[in-house]
């Protein structure tokens, strides 16, 4: 194999911390690599430092990265930059921050030529074409707007384009996929996948998706604490992993478990341990109650001021976020509300929580009708129902401790009596922490910790329904499993009711006893979780269901 | 966009008609009489009334307001007790020392504390980047009266180089300048070290943003990074900051004209409250008050057009 880049004792510094350990590795040319890994695994970090893009604080203590017969750490800064862009390009994680929102998509492609003899004129359609192989519709008006007037999938194959447009060699991939949609994520790696074909350019794609990896690459490298534990072809490393964490993390995740259980295998559990299929104490549901959430024909409208204020006869753009959405949940049933950014999933959360006002429908919550509650109603049902947010460690305050934030709810509600670090110590207790955590500060967790510190809250006032507001985003496979555990868990002991709001179908058939799938604001499938997986009726379930399942792809070079 | 400008003018105008009201109430709480000063010691109950009932003194307080909104609306502003020329008149012929010494202050303080900002957030932690740093809070810490004295001192008294006092009234525009450069400097440059540290700030926020790497990744000349990329973002709180700076410079600019005789707003206002020539004082108050709601909304204006976020409502 003819041998592209060489990579020889990598090390690299964050202060202290050795991120990555002399790792050394070969890419041949038009080869696609995978690196996958949990966060903080240094994959990341490994791949900035390949062209020495790393923030100020990292440092490279040693290694040679040879490309074509040049060692890129220590080639001239001006050298390095002239391979930037044309022979080694990059697409970042996130397509909503990559691009700079001062400047349009045509002035940012076409500064990606800039060294270039061309006339302008011909960068610009240097650059249409190269949007036009990415498929973006309208390319030549694309190129006057600016990233915030397109969606996050189209801003991604926009960054694609820019790294594909003057035909680079080799191809770094920072999780291109990890912030999008199910659905968007499949359109992307076909993208991908096509242009491999069709450039033969070398790909090295970072990411924590094991599925995706299984998609797209060739060969598959598994780096854990810097180190690289395993490296092999995807259908070896997929299928009979020489490393134990290997295992144990294809063991663990939730996509590649197929039989819904309510215990999801950890880390923690040793590899032999096979996924029993646990269906949790009968009678767990309470179906023959009255619902403990009922929700009928509800309405979320948004307004967008327009040119002048409405009162002097300015046209205001109604958006309709939500529209005639049913659904109840009994005691001790989990819902998932699923559907992609958009769908009006979090507007009919935030309805049930009081923090939109609905247009029309009633919010029934036990025997309170909270669409005609006033304040004292409010404050009431804001006691029953508790919101456990996506972002946990965001929506911890970084200044005060765990044992002061786990039990704020009691003090909000008038009961500081009972606010005490025995009560915090107890919810963290409930939430699988310990008394340890009570004293520690946000930025001292891990995101595991963290949305188990989002738990322990939420359980403060004794609720009767959670909502689980995403509670597996930018989770590591390896702690999904534990998170819907713990839920599932507490549920059992609680008897509590979950509305889990998520896009991961994954988890959903592990921890959903029925599904309702949200599509532009409507409800356009309900039923029971075994039934929507075996048999969905609607279109977009089943492109659901499909975007969230990767097929081990059996390669010829296995 | 259109639309967004209309709304920020308008409110720009409801704040100065708010402005208007209070200022008047202001004015007439103080204590003093204008009648007694205007018209000495010696004059009688009888004379007083008669003067305070010629200026609508003796009319209950709302009424007065609405009467003085009124008439400002209309363009009049009264008549200066002294000089007995409509106040418009007076705050016309003063009003341009003033503008051009707020504006210069800010080509000052933006002219200089942006690229330093700038400069010190690209090398950042450098020695060079402490050296501005150090040299930004002296700046700020210097009050501009201290800096007027010294620089009339040094540069006026021992060296001769630009006046000591006056605007160059009635001279070419040179010399207006030469009489602006000493008065600027005592109101901007404290600013400088504000707007250095200010950019610097969030030049650094920016320059580690993922666009920025981006372009790096892409091969960008460092420069077309640092001016294109980072400084069209880092640089909108400063326009904001600025627009609000007019008002402190306004209240600079009152020492400077003071203690450079410059015969602007500033000037106006201090011997109008020493007088107790109310028509002035509320018309130079106003005078101000207008300038700072203009900076203001100027800024957010020039914030919008800067943002493409805000073009969305264009058609």
């Amino acid at each position: 194999m003819d041998t592209l880049l060489q990579v020889d004792n990598l090390a690299v510094r964050f202060g202290p911390v050795q991120a990555v350990k002399w790792v050394s590795f070969a890419l041949g040319r038009g080869e696609t690599l995978g690196i996958v890994g949990e966060s903080g695994s240094g994959k990341s970090t490994l791949l900035w430092a390949l062209t020495r893009l790393l923030p100020e604080t990292a440092a490279i203590n040693s290694g040679e990265v040879w490309f074509d017969s040049e060692d890129l750490l220590r080639l001239p800064p001006d050298r390095l930059r002239a391979l930037r862009g044309t022979r080694i390009s990059y697409i970042s994680q996130d397509p909503m921050t990559s691009l700079a929102p001062g400047l349009t998509i045509g002035q940012q492609m076409m500064d990606v030529l800039h060294r270039e003899p061309w006339s302008a004129r011909e960068k610009r359609a240097r650059a249409i074409d190269a949007l036009e192989w990415v498929s973006l519709p309208d390319p030549a008006r694309r190129m006057e707007m600016y990233p915030h007037e397109l969606s996050g999938g189209q801003r991604q194959r926009v960054s694609i384009a820019m790294a594909l447009m003057l035909g680079p060699d080799l191809l770094l991939a920072d999780e291109p996929t990890t912030a999008l949609d199910a659905t968007l994520e499949v359109e992307v790696l076909d993208l991908l996948k096509r242009l491999q074909r069709e450039t033969g350019c070398a790909v090295i794609f970072v990411s924590h998706h094991l599925g995706t990896v299984a998609t797209l690459c060739d060969r598959v490298m598994v780096m854990k604490d810097g180190e690289i534990r395993e490296d092999g072809s995807v259908a070896q490393v997929f299928t009979r992993p020489e490393d134990d964490y290997t295992a144990r993390l294809l063991r663990c995740d939730p996509a590649r478990i197929i039989e819904p259980t309510r215990r999801l295998p950890t880390m923690a559990d040793a590899p032999a341990a096979t996924a029993a299929a646990v269906v949790g104490p009968a009678g767990r549901v309470k179906g023959s109650e009255s619902p403990i959430l009922a929700v009928s024909d509800l309405f979320v409208t948004f307004h967008r001021g327009g040119f002048l204020p409405a009162a002097i006869g300015g046209a205001v753009e109604r958006i309709h976020a939500v529209r005639q959405v049913s659904f109840s949940i009994s005691k001790g049933e989990t819902l998932a509300l699923i559907g992609e950014s958009g769908s009006g999933k979090s507007s009919v959360a935030r309805s049930i929580l009081g923090l939109v006002r609905p247009d029309a429908g009633t919010i029934r919550l036990g025997e309170r009708e909270l669409t005609k509650a006033d304040r004292g109603g409010w404050q009431a049902a804001r006691g029953e129902v508790s919101m456990m947010f996506q972002d946990p460690a965001g929506s911890l305050s970084p200044r005060r401790t765990l044992a002061e934030q786990v039990v704020e709810p009691l003090i909000v509600h008038g009961r500081r009596a009972e606010a005490t670090r025995a009560k915090a110590v107890e919810l963290l207790t409930l939430a699988g922490l310990d008394s340890r955590f009570a004293d520690r500060y946000p930025h001292e967790l891990s995101g595991g910790q963290a949305r188990r510190a989002g738990i322990a809250r939420a359980l403060a006032m004794s609720p009767r329904l959670i909502v689980a507001d995403e509670p597996t985003a930018g989770l590591d496979v390896s702690v999904q499993g534990e998170v819907i555990n713990l839920l599932n868990d507490l549920q059992e002991r609680l008897g509590l009711s979950i509305l889990l709001i998520t896009h991961n179908m994954a988890i959903v058939r592990h921890a959903a006893d029925r599904v309702a799938v949200m599509l532009k604001g409507q409800i356009v499938e309900t039923g029971p979780t075994a039934r929507i997986f075996a048999a969905p009726e609607h279109d977009y379930t089943a492109r659901l269901i499909a975007a969230a399942h990767h097929d081990l792809p059996t390669h010829e070079s296995a | 966009m259109f639309g967004y400008i209309l709304r920020r003018i308008a409110l720009g105008c409801a704040v100065l008609l708010l402005a208007i009201s209070t200022l008047y109430v202001i004015v007439q709480a103080a204590p003093g009489d204008p009648a007694s000063a205007m018209l000495g010691p010696k004059a009688t109950p009888a004379i007083k009334a008669a003067f305070a009932e010629k200026l609508g003194l003796d009319k209950p307080m709302p009424v007065q307001i609405v009467r003085y909104v009124g008439s400002v609306l209309s363009g009049d502003l009264g008549t200066d007790l002294r000089s007995r020329r409509p106040v418009t008149e007076v705050l016309a012929a003063h009003a341009p020392y003033t503008v051009e010494l707020i504006l210069a202050s800010l080509l000052i303080a933006a002219g200089l504390g942006i690229p330093l900002g700038c400069a010190a957030a690209v090398r950042r932690n450098s020695l060079f980047d402490q050296a501005i740093g150090l040299l930004s809070v002296s700046l700020i810490s210097v009050p501009p009266v201290i800096i007027a004295i010294y620089g009339m001192l040094l540069f006026s008294a021992a060296l001769g180089w630009l006046p000591a006092i006056g605007a160059g009234v009635g001279e070419g525009l040179g010399s207006r300048l030469h009489h602006l450069i000493l008065p600027a400097i005592a109101v901007g440059i404290g600013w400088v070290g504000y707007i250095a540290r200010l950019v610097r700030a969030s030049m650094i926020e920016v320059l580690s943003a993922n666009y920025i790497r981006n372009a790096r990744a892409f091969g960008l000349p460092e420069l077309r990074i640092v001016y294109r990329y980072a400084l069209r973002t880092a640089v909108a709180p400063t326009i904001t900051v600025l627009g609000v700076g007019v008002g402190y410079m306004l209240g600079s600019a009152v020492f400077a004209e003071i203690v450079f005789a410059r015969p602007g707003i500033g000037k106006l206002m201090y011997d109008a409250v020493i007088l107790r020539n109310y028509p002035v004082t509320l018309g130079a108050v106003l005078a101000a008050t207008a300038l700072l709601v203009a900076a203001t909304t100027l800024a957010d204006i020039l914030n919008a057009l800067i943002d493409p976020r805000f073009k969305e409502s264009r058609e």
